[in-house]
């Protein structure tokens, strides 16, 4: 890559970025011990690592984990985001305030999205997953002397005091029920030289390679796109970052799947970890990296204990370690936690808060496949996809592309939350419609009719009852003028106010912003302010004036990132329903 | 001549074409679609961007259409081949328009804007008329009316740096200015999303942090959030309503060039900002960019004095400089007008000057010329030096002509002489961007020299390994790749240490010691006396880390020393300089970009007054007097018999004055009574002349002995030559008129000269920088009118085209022999140990924010306001022994006298030791200092003498308040 006085062309300048290791790590070490962060800590932390105070209050101010006064015994946090929200949230909230408000040993937040929408208001005791109508007897738990007290990360303990979820046989695991001793058939294959040669393909003559009988082929065959929202074709982005020349190369799951609605990435980690390490270490042995990181949403503590069980299997049966199987291969998967934060989902964000820096997106390009972690050629990809990379090299693409229905490739994972009778993740054919999908999850909510439905989480946009037909798959839904986006399909029921639940979205992306660039971090704010105003006022889309169009152009054309581009978006849909009575247009 | 930089655009291969506005253009690789559109005349908006910073893209205002589903940010997305961007239309505009009515709807009223009501240069405001999106008041067209905003709050904190983060934008050009300019590394963002702001350390007032208050900041915020601060009430204005002045910094040695914005109704400077130069490239520091204002104190002396017949016997005059009352002592630290003055009456200049030109005429004829001498100082201009050494030289017939350059760098002249032949630095500050390693050693460059420390800093950022060596770890160590803390005055041992594993190694450069230096084997021999592990066990630095440095240096294809006090106020100053020397010869480490020998020189014209002669054994450009044929070349031009011997040096000078030597003496500018060590005795002698004329701006402690005080001109009052630590010789311009009678310097020598018998007979400081650069063939072809905004290196052969040689000796030294002479040095401990009853080694220097005797910062409002007190620094496992806490008092006492002072508790110091700035009168650390000297440069042991530390009560004194100049 050719570089320009030392820069690599399009790499921002690092601004209140210092380089050096992440401080992160030593942070999370602070706020263990102590609870909190003491400015004395930080200030021995900067002195001792020669590290600027400002990137400390860069990193703690920025990452909601992070805390600068000592917590209370009983920390409860309460979700406020779309699916809680049409679940009374607004008033349960409410009520927790009204309970514990003023109790000194409790402290009540309000937090961002926290992946359990299936269990509405979703809340959590000490980091610890907490159903609402059980808050009492958690809290009385807690206030008990020996209880689990709030601050630092979670600790394994407080984690596996979640009940372990039970786990199911899912039709993207191509190895039968209970026969974990066949997992990672498929690694061993690649390993041992015998995966099929159908199942090379013929390429450039790279380093990367490694002379493995590369995935690439059936990958391409299948015709598998990235299920966290882009749909990019995998097996191009791997194709890209295996014939990078940096080295070494890294491989990350993403699985901070952060996006209300969405958590149906948590639940494969839960049930099927087996699958994702297998589908990492299968796209590690592919580009040719060494090392592999999940990078995991704080909130995730029991699905991460069960990937964490997961990996320690692996190494176990030298899956994993620094003689895979006795190739003379080293492969080495570990977990880092994410200190919160939605924008951590944006690849580039993701990045930039391993490397140890505020999770600011990047300007792009260069993309990770190319400039990466520390720089370094990257592969993405999130849980679900990697979930799939086994079964698909295990039966092949045609199998995968049969899958599908209604022209749709493969199987589908997708989160159903909202008002829903059975809300909770569900594996079906690619092409499913939503109406297929709201029947098999039990129907709208005690039998109401459906007013509108998000197909995609929170950023997709909002489609009405005649597009419940549609099949949800990426270019259906892209011509319907809405996506597939994150595979969370979010019901609403007549009865609704429906600009409301699309400002509930819009505060959610606003909350979120991560604040580097203007359009997203005033834009988000200042929409957000014009529409509760007029919602406080009674009004309604009709009312909606100019402005909110041309906030939503501006922050569509010109923020850095996702969030910023799309954060209007399903303002507009609502806008564009109710304006002129329709559905959203193309 | 000139070193080679990086890689130019220029260098690059042009080889993409693409179509900006349907305009074709190629570009090299990696060129931002910005600068490709600059290069077609296409301007596009930008807020974040500044072409001194790297891009961040974050304000979006410079988005063009590629074609894309999103526009781009020209500033930073590099354009592609067969690229088509449109940079304008409809709906790009409107975009932009919407991008500054959002940040415009949180901002300030303009009307009350800071920056409006400033230099209203406010770059949010000038976008804002342009899209006709104006708030509150005035034309709504273009707006579309979004909710104002604000309260993200106002910090007062700074004495001179208002910030207002309603006005902030946060488009991370102070943060880049701070962390990738200055490398002070104070602001980053805080918070996240809407409420993010920009923050100090964490997040505290800009007061309370670690900011050192250099205002690139301030210089780098496009709008109100961060700007400067009225001083005394001069507003602040647009730069086209004031005279904007070009001149240099008058504080150190960096010489940064500046330019002063003077509001001629007030008679005043408004503000002043970095100027681009070679060396500086627009930055400043605090005393550069904040320090300015001492010059228009009311203190300054306006007419001439003449002491009072009552008033004698001579000697000290006020209580402080009598030593009486100690620890109850009036705070603030400057010399009492109302106890002083009283002793003086108002002379004409006619008297005042003829009773001076009288009375040292008359010591000289009644006691020989040797009776006389002459401090001049390094805070006056070439042509000042110049002169005051030929008015001493000629007009009285002695060599005791010195100045305060033998205070700092007397010992690094005397080993650079003997062993390259000249005593100026070998290459730029800047030529650091070609060195692979640099050793800081001795030098507190963040406190002392902090615009080179930033390029040291920026330096090793890109990639140069800095190693400090020094007792103590100052901010410039927190940037350091290996930092060497060495016992106080061990550093003979441990660079003796360096070369004995260099040789060991290998390392050594054998085609360059046998074609250019002499006496290695006898520097060999010694240094293999200093095997890493004796040199580390005297040093306190462990073998393994002396062995890790000296590969590092060994290996480096380019290495370059730069040196501070810490090497040469030693007794061993020259052994110290030496040993630098030889580092560098034996690996071949001269006369190559980003190598060489830099002393860091103190005073704004230390360089260009020893240049100019104003030191005791050599004429100017370091003729020694001692040489006939010097003698007689300079007998020639000023038409008298000149004095064959070597004169007395400043410590030489005081010492004669109490046996009856000197007798008489004009002191220009130089307040030996602070800056000298051992003030017992400087009083004394002091005390002993029979007839002292002070020059000076301000009456200063050494004018309390004074038989008449003359009221001489600021630097801002008069124009004249500078030469920087770099060998830039740089022009310094009038800004301002000197007050009631006060007169430039050069005129009021020039008086003196005609009335002791010397005819002058100049017009102008250009007059006499002709008369010796004809004298001095290094400043040969420079003239005023060559010198140019930004000033010229010397030599130079070609001032008219040519920024003149950065590196010296690229095929031979200025020694007879043409080679480096290696002079071994054995170590020697410093003169006065550490005992039972003085257990702390004490160690002298400067604060950022202060210079010298403080006569000049102590008057800014700024620089006093920041630091008022006079502290010691203690280690904290030494003050918890001591049961000293931070912030309570201590006494210090050495065998020769004793101050009470603050104490500050710091993990910078070395255990055992304690650090005492030498500004503060009231707690004079030179009271403590040793006057033991060095034998070769005579410089005294600033740096190295034993003290005992106990706690006090606080003394009761009125608070202090904050700046003398109201």
């Amino acid at each position: 890559m050719a570089r320009t006085n030392g820069r690599i062309p399009g790499v921002e300048a690092r601004a209140g970025r210092s380089p050096g290791p992440s401080l992160i790590r030593s942070l999370n070490a602070i706020q263990r011990e102590h609870g909190w962060l003491p400015r004395e800590q930080l200030v021995r932390l900067a002195r001792d690592t020669r590290r600027p105070l400002y990137e400390l209050e860069g990193l703690i101010s920025f990452y909601p984990h992070f805390r600068t006064t000592p917590p209370a015994k009983i920390e409860i946090t309460v979700c406020r985001d779309l699916s809680c929200w049409l679940h009374g949230g607004d008033e349960r909230i409410a009520r927790i305030h009204e309970l514990y408000g003023d109790d000194a040993e409790i402290e009540v937040r309000e937090v961002s999205c926290i992946g359990r929408c299936d269990r509405p208001p979703a809340a959590t005791v000490n980091e610890r997953p907490a159903v609402v109508s059980e808050l009492n007897d958690v809290v009385r738990e807690a206030r008990a002397p020996g209880g689990a007290h709030a601050g630092g990360l979670r600790t394994g303990q407080a984690a596996s005091c979640a009940a372990a979820p039970a786990r199911r046989h899912w039709p993207n695991d191509p190895y039968p029920e209970g026969a974990d001793a066949s997992h990672y058939g498929v690694v061993r294959a690649m390993l041992a030289g015998s995966l099929r040669p159908a199942d090379t393909i013929e390429l450039v003559e790279h380093s990367g390679l490694r002379g493995m009988g590369a995935a690439l082929g059936t990958l391409k065959e299948s015709g598998l796109r990235g299920m966290g929202g882009a749909g990019f074709p995998t097996a191009a982005k791997w194709e890209l970052v295996a014939t990078q020349e940096g080295e070494p190369k890294y491989v990350i799951c993403n699985a901070d799947e952060s996006e209300p609605g969405t958590f149906k990435d948590r639940q494969i980690l839960a049930e099927q970890p087996h699958l994702v390490i297998e589908g990492m270490l299968i796209a590690m042995l592919t580009i040719g990296a060494e090392q592999g990181w999940l990078f995991v949403r704080h909130e995730y503590g029991p699905e991460e204990e069960a990937f964490r069980a997961e990996l320690a299997g692996a190494r176990a049966q030298a899956i994993l370690g620094e003689n895979v199987l006795g190739s003379g291969r080293r492969l080495e998967i570990d977990v880092f936690t994410s200190p919160g934060g939605y924008i951590l989902g944006e690849e580039s964000a993701l990045l930039e808060c391993m490397e140890g820096h505020r999770g600011e997106p990047r300007n792009k390009p260069p993309f990770p496949a190319t400039y990466g972690l520390w720089g370094k050629p990257t592969l993405m990809n999130s849980v679900e996809t990697l979930a799939a990379i086994p079964v698909i090299l295990e039966r092949g693409g045609q199998w995968w592309r049969d899958q599908g229905v209604r022209g749709g490739v493969g199987l589908k994972f997708l989160a159903v939350s909202g008002q829903i009778a059975n809300p909770g993740v569900y594996c079906v054919p690619m092409g499913t419609t939503a109406r297929e999908l709201i029947e098999l999850a039990g129907g709208v909510a005690d039998g109401a009719e459906l007013q509108a439905f998000q197909p995609g989480g929170a950023s997709s946009n909002f489609l009405g009852p005649e597009q419940l037909d549609v099949p949800l798959d990426f270019k259906p839904l892209a011509d319907a003028g809405s996506m597939l986006g994150s595979g969370a399909l979010v019901v609403i029921a007549e009865g609704t106010n429906l600009l409301a639940a699309a400002t509930n979205v819009l505060r959610f992306f606003r909350d979120e912003s991560c604040g580097k660039c203007v359009p997203c971090r005033t834009g988000s704010h200042k929409a957000h302010q014009i529409l509760t105003e007029l919602l406080e006022r009674g009004g309604g889309a009709g009312d909606v004036d100019q402005r909110i169009d041309q906030l939503e152009e501006t922050m569509r054309l010109t923020s850095i990132c996702g969030l910023g581009q799309v954060a209007l978006g399903p303002v507009m849909s609502v806008l564009r329903m109710q304006r002129t009575g329709t559905a959203a247009a193309p | 001549m000139a070193t080679a930089p990086a890689a130019t655009p220029s260098e690059l291969i042009e080889n993409v074409t693409l179509r900006i506005d349907g305009r074709a253009v190629t570009v090299a690789d990696g060129t931002t679609i910005l600068d490709a559109a600059a290069r077609l005349g296409i301007e596009i908006p930008v807020l974040c961007h500044d072409e001194r910073y790297d891009p961040v893209g974050v304000c979006r205002m410079c988005v063009v259409d590629i074609g894309a589903r999103v526009y781009a940010a020209a500033c930073v997305r590099p354009c592609e081949e067969g690229m088509e961007v449109t940079t304008t239309g409809e709906r790009l505009e409107r975009q932009r328009a919407t991008l500054t009515e959002l940040l415009l709807s949180d901002q300030p009223d303009p009307a009350s804007d800071p920056k409006e009501t400033t230099t209203a240069d406010n770059e949010l405001l000038a976008l804002a008329r342009r899209y006709g999106v104006v708030k509150r008041d005035g034309l709504p067209e273009g707006a579309i009316g979004l909710p104002l905003g604000s309260g993200r709050g106002i910090d007062d904190s700074n004495p001179v740096i208002a910030v207002n983060h309603d006005a902030c934008i946060l488009c991370d050009r102070c943060v880049r200015a701070c962390d990738d300019i200055q490398n002070n590394d104070v602001i980053g963002r805080s918070g996240k999303g809407y409420t993010t702001r920009i923050a100090f350390d964490l997040n505290d007032p800009m007061g309370d942090s670690s900011c050192v208050t250099c205002g690139e900041c301030v210089a780098a915020c496009p709008t109100g959030a961060l700007t400067n601060k009225p001083l005394h009430g001069v507003p602040i204005r647009p730069r086209s309503e004031l005279r904007s002045v070009d001149t240099v910094c008058p504080y150190c040695g960096v010489g940064c060039a500046l330019t002063y914005h003077v509001d001629d109704q007030r008679h005043a400077i408004a503000f002043a900002e970095g100027r681009e130069q070679p060396g500086s490239k627009r930055r400043l520091c605090v005393k550069g960019r904040y320090g300015w204002d001492y010059a228009a104190s009311p203190q300054r002396l306006t007419v001439p004095l003449i002491r009072r017949e009552d008033s004698y016997p001579k000697g000290p005059l006020s209580g402080d400089v009598k030593g009486e009352g100690r620890g109850m002592r009036k705070p603030g630290g400057l010399v009492d007008y109302d106890e002083v003055l009283p002793h003086f009456r108002e002379a004409s200049w006619d008297e005042a000057l003829d009773l001076i030109a009288h009375r040292l005429v008359a010591i000289r004829d009644q006691h020989g010329p040797g009776a006389i001498a002459g401090f001049g100082s390094a805070k006056c201009s070439n042509e000042e030096a110049y002169l005051f050494q030929k008015l001493i030289r000629a007009g009285f017939g002695t060599n005791n002509v010195d100045h305060c350059t033998r205070l700092c760098h007397a010992s690094s002249v005397a080993a650079l002489f003997e062993g390259v032949g000249s005593a100026a630095v070998s290459t730029t500050y800047g030529d650091i961007v070609n060195a692979d390693v640099a050793i800081l050693a001795g030098t507190n460059t963040t406190a002392n020299h902090p615009v080179a420390s930033s390029f040291f800093k920026q330096a090793r950022r890109r990639g140069t390994k800095l190693i400090v060596v020094d007792p103590r770890r100052e901010r410039v160590a927190d940037h350091a790749d290996i930092y060497c803390q060495i016992k106080p005055g061990t550093d003979v041992a441990f660079y003796n240490g360096l070369m004995h594993e260099i040789i060991a190694l290998g390392l050594v450069d054998r085609e360059f010691i046998a074609r250019r230096t002499s006496n290695y084997e006898a520097l060999a021999e010694l240094v293999g006396q200093y095997p890493p592990e004796r040199a580390g066990q005297i040093c306190g630095v462990s073998p393994a880390v002396l062995r890790e440095v000296a590969r590092l240096w060994g290996e480096a294809g380019a290495a370059i020393v730069f040196w501070g006090m810490g090497i040469s106020q030693h007794t061993t100053g020259t052994d110290n300089a030496r040993c630098l020397i030889a580092l560098c010869a034996i690996t071949g480490n001269v006369g190559r970009p980003g190598t060489g020998l830099h002393p860091l020189r103190g005073q704004n014209n230390v360089q260009g007054a020893s240049d100019a002669g104003l030191i005791p054994m050599f004429y100017p450009d370091y003729q020694p007097v001692d040489k006939p044929v010097n003698q007689q070349r300079f007998e020639a031009a000023w038409g008298r018999e000149l004095d064959p011997k070597r004169g007395l040096t400043v410590t030489e000078i005081v010492a004669s004055a109490l046996t009856g030597g000197v007798r008489g003496m004009y002191m220009m500018g130089e307040n030996p009574f602070l800056s000298d060590p051992n003030i017992n005795k400087v009083r004394k002698a002091l005390s002993a002349l029979e007839f002292l004329a002070v020059q000076d701006i301000f009456l200063t402690e050494t004018a309390e002995f004074a038989d008449v005080v003359l009221p001489a001109s600021s630097y801002l009052e008069k124009d004249g030559t500078y030469t920087n630590t770099d060998r830039r010789v740089q022009l310094g311009r009038k800004v301002l008129d000197p007050p009631g009678q006060a007169r430039v310097d050069w005129e009021v020598i020039q008086e003196l000269a005609n009335r002791i018998g010397l005819p002058m007979r100049y017009d102008s400081p250009s007059e006499i920088f002709d008369e010796l650069v004809s004298l001095m063939p290094n400043y040969t072809n420079l003239s005023y009118d060559k010198l140019g905004p930004t000033g010229k290196l010397y030599p130079n052969p070609d001032p008219a085209h040519s920024d003149g040689i950065v590196v010296l000796f690229q095929e031979r030294f200025n020694t007879d022999d043409g080679k480096a002479h290696l002079v071994p040095a054995e170590w020697m401990p410093p003169r006065e140990l550490p005992s039972e009853e003085f257990p702390f080694v004490l160690n002298t220097g400067r604060l950022l924010e202060h210079w010298h005797t403080g006569s000049m910062t102590r008057r800014s409002y700024a620089l006093d306001t920041i630091v008022p007190n006079a502290i010691v620094y203690l280690h904290p496992g030494d003050a918890e022994r001591l049961g000293i806490a931070d912030g309570s008092f201590a006494r210090v006492t050495s065998r020769r006298g004793s101050i009470e002072l603050r104490v500050s508790i710091s993990h910078r110091e070395t255990p055992g030791s304690c650090f005492v700035p030498f500004h503060f009168r009231e707690a004079a650390a030179n009271l403590l200092t040793i006057d033991e000297i060095d034998p070769f440069g005579k410089i005294p042991e600033f740096k190295f003498c034993a003290v005992r530390v106990e706690p006090v009560q606080a003394p009761v004194v009125p608070a202090r308040t904050p700046a003398a100049v109201s």
